[in-house]
């Protein structure tokens, strides 16, 4: 993985300590997060909304 | 292994305590005691406990006595201990999440759950083991040891919520709660083989437990029984209005159909799960097919299902979960990373890359395997699939947890809310449990507990105990 990438993102979400103290850990984060996200069909059709659905007082 | 002998105070299920108290063949004060003497022999080996609260637990149990003696009696949890997961509060003791992070966290008040098991006369025993924030596990970093398996101290007894299913299968008391945010109260049932219910999305109150992921975590009862699993959940179920998940609900009495049997119920088996998507050992693979036998042979139809692939399930509750832990997360991964362990840190660093599109993202299409899975339950009453695909672990195999703990199909229904339960489906040849797992409508967890009555009347694993004493 790009590792100035993750040093990028790293910064951006404030994680230096952690890099520094764990970089095999943040490293192996970033990778799985990647693969994580690939892992959804997020649907084609632009009104499927997200769950739950936002209406006061109704969960499911 | 041996069979049951119900008359050992330590292997009273709590309706049978319940009986006995009221029949004054035994007392609240004689459990506890038989109790206690049992988790000062056998708790050394299987590290259920982070904080036994003893003395309380006495005290609760003397005052159980005097009103059940007075006629006073509550209900059928009156006088009978319940051991508590440590994400959840319990007022006065602290709430560490097995972790070094909350180790001076003492909880201000019950959790909700807690206060109404409180109410119903159940007696809190401790706090229990679990993973790392119900994450993290099993570890050997951490301020406390892992949970161990009751039939084979050298295995994994699951988790998250590890020291629920641990106790609760050794005999240290006969029901615990656990939460269940990808499958963490059915893990540890599958493990140790005992119930294990994650109710309905929105059934029972999170208010006093630690979050992990708001939109996928539950709270659940762990039980030697069915019935007793039932009662748990009479006594924990209802409306919280400052819990933003509880849903308004008239669901109640979950016993009221355990004992109708399976006749004429149409059950759909989602045999791709664990045939296809993510193939099981094959002694699960066995014991599942038994599984859909014993209830065809009590007259239910088993049909063959098809749902959207595990993979995809599991994927969208790891993008959703590593989303939202991260939210909880982030200041102390900031700024005291080392103090997680490193199981826990591995887990929840992944949400600090997480793009706010892929969250929405797995959150949409969360919402189209909801309606598959409610496609599949206007067709049949229950579904049933596999719980775990492999028996436990050794607790020294990092490698083999490592690759076997993420082997279930248990997180489909985190991320479609519905309720389900895990339970003994048989022993595998090396003498660990393998399980089975149940899956009903929204807030119609009262069938899926009769079928899993019906099934646990028919198979008979109830009577096995572990051979640990």
């Amino acid at each position: 993985m790009d590792k100035q990438l993750v040093a990028a993102l790293v910064r951006a979400a404030g994680l230096e300590k952690a890099l520094a103290e764990y970089p095999d850990d943040v490293m192996a984060a970033a990778e799985q997060s990647l693969n994580n996200a690939g892992a959804v069909n997020v649907p084609t059709n632009p009104a499927a909304e997200p769950w739950p659905p936002m209406r006061a007082g109704v969960g499911l | 292994m041996t069979q049951a002998h119900s008359t050992e105070a330590h292997w009273l299920t709590a309706v049978e305590a319940s009986k006995a108290f009221a029949a004054k063949t035994i007392s609240p004060v004689e459990l506890m005691t038989a109790l206690l003497k049992r988790i000062e022999v056998l708790d050394p080996k299987l590290n259920a406990f982070i904080r036994l609260d003893a003395d309380a637990a006495m005290a609760a149990a003397r005052t159980a006595e005097a009103e059940i003696r007075a006629g006073r009696i509550r209900g059928p949890l009156h006088g009978v201990p319940v051991g508590i997961k440590d994400i959840i509060d319990v007022a006065g003791l602290p709430t560490t999440g097995h972790s070094k992070i909350l180790l001076d966290n003492i909880a201000a008040s019950d959790a909700v759950v807690v206060r109404k098991l409180r109410q119903a006369g159940a007696i809190m025993i401790g706090k229990l083991s679990t993973h790392e924030f119900a994450i993290g596990g099993p570890s050997f970093d951490l301020p406390f040891p892992p949970a161990r398996n009751p039939w084979n101290p050298d295995h994994h007894p699951g988790g998250s919520s590890s020291g629920s299913g641990a106790g609760v299968c050794g005999g240290l008391f006969p029901v615990a709660l656990g939460t269940d945010t990808g499958g963490s109260v059915r893990n540890p049932a599958s493990a140790c083989g005992i119930v294990g219910l994650k109710p309905t999305y929105g059934l029972v109150s999170r208010r006093g437990v630690f979050p992990l992921s708001f939109t996928l975590d539950h709270v659940g009862p762990l039980t030697r029984t069915v019935a007793d699993n039932a009662i748990m959940l009479d006594a924990i179920a209802g409306h919280d209005p400052e819990d933003p998940g509880s849903v308004p609900t008239q669901s109640r009495h979950f016993g009221r159909l355990l004992d109708r049997g399976v006749r004429g119920m149409r059950i759909g088996f989602i045999r791709h799960f664990h045939e296809v998507d993510m193939p099981a050992h094959p002694e699960v693979t066995a014991h599942l097919e038994d599984v859909a036998r014993v209830l065809e042979a009590e007259g239910a139809e088993i049909h063959t299902v098809t749902l959207p692939s595990l993979n995809e399930f599991s994927g969208i509750n790891r993008v959703i979960l590593c989303s939202e832990a991260w939210s909880i997360h982030a200041p102390w991964l900031r700024s005291r990373p080392g103090d997680y362990g490193q199981l826990a840190r591995r887990r929840l660093l992944p949400g600090a890359f997480m793009m706010a599109g892929d969250y929405v993202g797995a959150q949409r299409r969360r919402l189209e395997l909801i309606a598959a899975v409610e496609d599949a339950l206007r067709d049949y009453d229950v579904l049933l699939c596999a719980s775990s695909m492999d028996p436990a672990s050794r607790l020294d195999d990092a490698e083999t947890t490592a690759r076997t703990y993420p082997r279930q199909a248990r997180t489909p229904f985190n991320v479609t809310g519905h309720p389900a339960l895990a339970m003994m489906a048989g022993l595998a040849s090396t003498g660990l449990p393998v399980s089975v797992q149940f899956v009903g409508r929204y807030f119609d967890d009262a069938t899926v507990l009769r079928v899993a009555a019906a099934y646990e009347r028919a198979a008979g694993w109830v009577k096995r105990r572990p051979p640990i004493g």
